[in-house]
């Protein structure tokens, strides 16, 4: 997968990155040193486009395809926004927190054995109803979530309009709405997370 | 958070006791969920969860709240918990949703029908069999590509390789580890490149198409009722047809079934009796001059899909497990994904089998020259006589068994030189393909389902495929069929 649209900072490998970005402006570096790096885990239903967002917000290649069940472990990318660098989890598909199948329970254990700073919940906005039951869940087990409805091409075609601002307030939390296949809404997720997670950092510390 | 999501009375009167329990344990601060986020785990009975809290002191007071909250109510803790979810999540949808009274595009709803519907259902995947499959892989990647390849090693590559080696290396046996009839790169490297690559491209090339048209998911909710015969559920299609590809790959892909039984019974049909792409590719390629034998090697090996599968399910015990899952929509398939997935698979498959086939070679050439390869093959002899193949099979098996794949290509080779019968080639295919997985996918059955099993399905395939041959001849020869 290629990102078209969005900004050479998706390409760039990490360790260039970081070192590019020392050597050209050092935005506090010590602070860069110590801080280890935020980690963004993609969660949601099998065949929701986790896997898709995932290549287009790292640059590299999982296997993609069009249907249930492709992603069965836990692949590890990072992105950059603006000068910052952030881990990226893609994982298997999950309809609960309650996990029935292996891919499942694979994911519930990513969640809690390790330290997420943002879980964006890929939906896909054709089945919005069907897969809300799941963002439920990680709001009430108290995780950071950003809800990514994603597919709003498709939807749109079938005649859907999401209204954005609606369910950001029904749920309380951030909402993007995306295409990431056509690399729509892409910047607007990465703008997001963000300011989420620099905003979770701190109520975190004080 | 704006608004929590509330459940019905006796289940918030639960979760606030279960709450305050918890609150005695000694979780560590930065355990990931929250208190009410375990409470209506434990509330749904999550085994895990269960163990890993580490409840002891609290578990009769826990069970007791979980008692008295299910009494209260008239249906399981689980489904309420369930429907107080969905039916918010219905009402938000009503509020951010408009629809307008486009629909759906009825072509894409039509084709959808037509897939699933058994009575067209079946010729549509008669009709990718045949040109997907035998047409395409069998015919242009097996039999064009491998042809053409095969001539170019043959004429340019193997006579070059095998003078520079004569003139540059001084000792015959060395000179045998790269080049002659037996060499890394006259007999390894030609086996990858020219025989198993041809075949897995294509294969993977319309795999990845079936894959991105949404196809599968169709052909399992079509296929459900007969794979529930075989204790599977629909779901097992993937893996299943995935094994076509390489077994090695479908194992893994095992996970994402329900059971650990489905699990089992999906992990021994894949290998038993699902060949992958190099080796199906290749006996289709041989076969397709007599579609008899092409039809007694399907049918023998399609019967003993279904029969093992049949028996094996009716021997574990267990329930048949349900069927669920996602139908995503039709889509047209964009050509740069499928080439980019089609590339990534080959890299994938060709890194992991090139050191492999190196390897063989090289174990080949030092069994050769210890005369311990000759020794193996005395042994393996018999059987192949057994069988009524000339003796010339019985490296085949050897090669079969370092790789699925390596042994095809062998088995391709020798039919070459014109050394089998049409009867033999059948029962050679069939006991090959029957024959025990290679070492990759071994690797992967350990990994994933244990030594226990795995070793029990190995001791069971390896007499069992030999057998199978053995019936399949004696029954060619009573019956007086030549092919």
């Amino acid at each position: 997968m290629e990102c078209h649209k969005c900004q050479n900072t998706c390409h760039s490998k990490p360790k260039r990155g970081v070192g590019w970005k020392w050597w050209s402006k050092s935005p506090q570096p010590s602070l860069l040193k110590t801080e280890p790096i935020p980690q963004v885990a993609l969660v949601g239903m099998p065949n929701v486009g986790k896997s898709v967002l995932f290549n287009a917000l790292t640059g590299t290649y999982v296997t993609v395809s069009n249907y249930p069940g492709t992603t069965v472990e836990v692949s590890r990318g990072q992105m950059t926004v603006g000068d910052r660098l952030f881990a990226v989890v893609d994982t298997p598909g999950m309809y609960s927190l309650l996990p029935i199948t292996e891919e499942e329970r694979v994911s519930r254990d990513l969640l809690l054995s390790e330290s997420v700073d943002l879980v964006i919940h890929v939906v896909d906005a054709k089945n919005l109803g069907r897969m809300l039951p799941l963002t439920f869940q990680l709001i009430e087990a108290g995780l950071p979530v950003l809800l990514a409805v994603n597919m709003i091409d498709e939807a749109e075609h079938l005649g859907i309009q999401i209204h954005r601002d609606h369910l950001e307030m029904e749920l309380g939390i951030p909402v993007v709405t995306m295409a990431a296949a056509l690399n729509v809404g892409l910047r607007d997720l990465k703008y997001k997370v963000n300011d989420y997670v620099k905003s979770a950092c701190l109520s975190g510390t004080y | 958070m704006l608004s929590q999501l509330a459940y019905p009375e006796p289940i918030e009167g639960a979760i606030a006791k279960l709450e305050s329990l918890l609150s005695r344990l000694s979780l560590s601060q930065d355990y990931p969920l929250s208190r009410r986020s375990i409470a209506l785990l434990l509330l749904q009975k999550d085994p895990a969860l269960w163990q890993q809290l580490q409840i002891q002191e609290t578990e009769a007071e826990i069970k007791a709240a979980i008692a008295d909250a299910e009494s209260q109510l008239d249906e399981p803790l689980i489904t309420a918990i369930a429907k107080a979810r969905q039916q918010r999540a219905w009402a938000i949808e009503q509020t951010v949703l408009s629809e307008s009274s486009q629909g759906k595009t009825p072509l894409a709803e039509r084709l959808h029908q037509l897939t699933v519907n058994p009575w067209t259902g079946f010729p549509i995947l008669l009709a990718i069999l045949y040109y997907g499959i035998y047409k395409f892989v069998g015919e242009f990647g097996a039999g064009t590509m491998v042809d053409t390849i095969e001539t170019f090693f043959e004429t340019y590559i193997n006579p070059v390789v095998n003078q520079t080696a004569a003139v540059i290396l001084p000792w015959q046996p060395l000179q045998d580890l790269i080049a002659n009839d037996y060499g890394i790169i006259t007999l390894g490297i030609r086996y990858a490149v020219a025989i198993v690559l041809p075949v897995v491209a294509t294969f993977f090339f319309m795999f990845s198409f079936l894959e991105d048209s949404g196809y599968l998911p169709r052909l399992s909710l079509m296929l459900d009722n007969l794979f529930k015969a075989i204790g599977l559920s629909g779901r097992a299609v993937i893996p299943i047809v995935l094994g076509l590809g390489c077994d090695t790959m479908a194992t893994l892909v095992t996970r994402t079934l329900e059971t650990t039984r489905e699990r089992l019974i999906a992990t021994f049909l894949l290998s038993l009796a699902i060949p992958c792409a190099a080796q199906w590719g290749v006996i289709v390629g041989l076969l397709a001059q007599k579609p008899a034998a092409l039809l007694i090697w399907g049918g023998v090996i399609g019967a003993i899909f279904m029969i093992t599968g049949y028996l094996s399910a009716r021997m574990l015990p267990g329930n048949p497990a349900s069927f669920y899952m996602e139908i995503p929509p039709l889509r047209f398939p964009k050509l740069q994904n499928i080439l980019v997935k089609t590339y990534l698979r080959m890299k994938w498959y060709f890194l992991e089998i090139l050191p492999l086939f190196i390897w063989a070679s090289v174990i080949i050439w030092f069994g050769r020259l210890t005369g311990l390869f000759g020794w193996i093959i005395q042994g393996i002899e018999p059987i192949a006589l057994g069988l009524g193949l000339p003796r010339e099979a019985a490296p085949i098996f050897l090669y079969g068994f370092f790789r699925r794949d390596y042994g095809a290509a062998g088995l391709f080779d020798m039919q070459q030189e014109g050394i089998f019968t049409g009867n033999q080639l059948v029962v050679t295919a069939i006991v090959l393909t029957l024959f025990l997985p290679c070492i990759a996918q071994l690797q992967v059955m350990l990994k994933e389902r244990g030594a226990k099993v795995t070793w029990a399905i190995v001791a069971f395939i390896f007499p069992f495929a030999f057998f199978v041959g053995y019936l399949v001849n004696g029954l060619l020869n009573v019956l007086g069929v030549v092919i």
